[in-house]
């Protein structure tokens, strides 16, 4: 087994709003190794985003806070570091790939200026050394005539490429941690698959640790090795992939499995989850996923069920599995 | 005979590329060019393709928000380009329904929800106060929400419940045909679902038309009777959904299915290998010559560059336009 680069510990980070706390992450604990994907799966609004961003303290203060809990990278707790040492870590030490390669690039630089400035805010390089680094960064994402595409602006760019520049920003660094934040959501069925191809190549020639951050389980299958499922703030199912789709413990991770329609099956009807998501301000007593889960008992309405490990590397939280 | 309700007949769209002070025009964007359908009565029609394969346009041609370039579509069997404005409005769009990808950018946010389903009611048809609440609740029921729901705003709800009341509005008419452009691929993945029977369910009850747009194929496979693979402004493959989907012929359909099948960890040990296809797709602004997909092609051949493969039946209304196949 390879060594843990990062390691998640009770994670907790709330939105102070005028509203109320929103508890949009409450409770997270998961590691990642190096040479390693891990999946963090989920829908929309159960803190995948946050969880991220707290990682590289970036959660937009003061609303947003890091109440509890612990990030090891590499052996450094990242929550007890300054602001100018936490600046040191992002960039050189995590980087971040963004969902939407047109909004996370500046549109009146070249694309050769962005990757640039990564390059010499973080590693001090200047002169021709930083065109050097530049181009080496474009090559590793395998974009055709580095030497070109970095004096075009982003707007010159097809989707996939843009999205390989921002691979390319992300990279440039040589990173330990890479944080993929929907890389994919908004590519093309085929140019995905090309960019997932793609970055397992990249990982494997700089066995840098990647989380990746999807709702989509068709991505997790084909990159990641071990997959955490996300439900209101907390990770309800942690377990390999393999696992997770042989056989899901969980309620909701078998649910979410069943409602997605397989392109293989034949189906006449889908299992559809009733309900929605509970609002993070105001969570249900107990687990939060009684209200919609098939098989809730009484003892799911009045207590939070605690993770248990089932088999090696598989934890689950929820009564009914033991 | 198959039940046609309404059929598009070499359809094309082509718009113009313009340049300079004097706005002279460059170029032409073939967005679409040339593709007939037919779509059945009570039959879902899907068509398929990455961004820029002319999807959306073929639908806003069908809802007349585009004027074709040339084609003809027919309505029961009548060309609507002989149908004046005044008929139009009254025999053709009346029995159109469309709902739109977004349901946070469909609405405006300052109706409630129930002036935006009684819009199209307000405009078509002439009725009581009474007639017209009672149909608004109506309609909210049959989507699955309350009649209550009606005094709400839309940012009250959530993207499941406004997609509901997109298709409430789609349905407030008894459309023959509802347009749907990506219904489900704004909403979460427990959401879809839901949303998917509902159109399933409400299609069986009232023997609706369906010309679904989409890019995710396992939801097409789930929503379609028949499908249309487009890539760059024409159709590559088209069929019954089963049959298409079981014995795909044309290889840019193969590597859709390929990059869009679930990868599960067992694949790689027994060396299921996806088809990655090399490059991006070109521009609609100057397609390349022959069959336009051969620049992508893992199979393609000399003569693929330079001959344009007619869209060719293969048996049993499986159609697919390849020099191989």
């Amino acid at each position: 087994m390879s060594k843990v680069i990062l390691r998640v510990e009770d994670l907790r980070s709330f939105f102070f709003t005028r509203k109320g706390v929103v508890k949009a992450v409450d409770g997270v604990s998961f590691y990642v190794c190096e040479g390693e994907t891990f999946g963090l799966v989920g829908e929309s609004a159960c803190g995948k985003t946050v969880t991220a961003l707290s990682i590289l303290r970036l959660l937009p203060e003061p609303a947003g806070q890091i109440v509890g809990g612990k990030i090891f990278l590499d052996g450094t707790n990242l929550l007890e570091l300054s602001k100018e040492e936490m600046r040191k870590y992002r960039g050189r030490m995590i980087s971040m790939i963004l969902q939407d390669p047109m909004t996370s690039l500046n549109p009146v630089y070249t694309v050769g200026d962005q990757i640039a400035e990564s390059v010499r805010l973080h590693q001090g390089l200047q002169g021709e050394k930083v065109d050097e680094e530049v181009i080496s960064a474009l090559r590793l994402l395998k974009i055709p005539s580095p030497e070109m595409i970095m004096r075009n602006y982003p707007f010159q760019l097809s989707g996939g490429m843009r999205q390989r520049v921002v691979g390319a920003i992300a990279m440039s660094c040589h990173p330990r941690l890479l944080i993929a934040d929907e890389p994919t959501t908004a590519l093309d069925a085929t140019i995905q698959a090309q960019y997932l191809t793609l970055f397992k190549d990249v990982q494997k020639q700089t066995n840098v640790a990647i989380i990746f951050i999807t709702h989509d389980f068709g991505v997790v299958g084909n990159m990641c090795q071990r997959v955490g499922v996300m439900y209101a703030g907390k990770i309800v199912e942690t377990a390999t992939t393999r696992e997770i789709f042989k056989t899901p413990k969980h309620p909701y991770t078998s649910a979410l499995m069943d409602s997605v329609p397989r392109l293989d099956q034949k189906g006449d009807r889908l299992y559809s989850i009733k309900g929605q998501p509970p609002s993070l301000r105001d969570l249900p007593p107990g687990c939060r996923f009684f209200p919609r889960c098939p098989v809730a008992e009484d003892i799911c309405r009045q207590k939070e069920p605690a993770e248990v490990e089932i088999s090696e590397g598989h934890f689950v939280s929820c009564w009914k599995v033991k | 005979m198959a039940d046609v309700l309404l059929e598009g007949r070499d359809l094309t769209k082509h718009y113009p590329v313009r340049k300079g002070i004097l706005q002279r025009t460059i170029g032409w964007v073939r967005a679409v060019d040339g593709i007939s359908f037919t779509i059945e009565r009570g039959k879902t029609l899907s068509l398929v393709g990455e961004s820029g394969a002319g999807k959306t346009t073929t639908a806003k041609a069908v809802l007349l928000q585009e004027k074709l370039t040339s084609g003809t579509i027919l309505f029961e069997g009548k060309d609507l380009s002989h149908f004046s404005p005044a008929q139009l409005k009254a025999e053709y769009r009346p029995r159109l329904g469309s709902v739109q990808q977004n349901p946070w950018s469909s609405m405006n946010p300052r109706m409630k929800v129930r002036n935006i389903i009684a819009e199209p009611l307000v405009v078509n048809k002439k009725q009581t106060k009474q007639q017209l609440q009672s149909r608004i609740s109506e309609l909210l029921e049959q989507v699955g929400l309350s009649a209550e729901h009606a005094e709400n705003y839309p940012h009250e709800f959530s993207g499941g419940q406004r997609q509901r009341i997109a298709v409430a509005r789609a349905m407030a008419l008894n459309p023959s045909l509802v347009v749907l452009d990506e219904p489900v691929s704004a909403l979460d993945v427990s959401i879809r679902a839901q949303i998917m029977n509902l159109l399933k369910d409400l299609q069986e009850q009232y023997n609706l038309s369906y010309l679904v747009i989409a890019h995710n194929l396992a939801t097409v496979r789930y929503m379609s009777h028949t499908v249309a693979i487009m890539y760059l402004g024409q159709i590559v493959e088209y069929g019954e959904a089963e049959e298409l989907f079981e014995r795909p012929l044309h290889p840019y359909t193969k590597a859709l299915i390929s990059a869009s099948l679930l990868t599960l960890p067992e694949d790689e040990d027994k060396g299921v290998e996806k088809i990655i296809l090399r490059g991006e797709m070109p521009s609609p602004l100057n397609p390349p010559a022959g069959c336009r997909f051969h620049t992508r092609c893992g199979e393609a051949m000399p003569e693929c560059g330079q001959s344009v493969p007619p869209l060719r039946d293969v048996g049993g209304g499986h159609k697919v336009a390849c020099n191989k196949a």
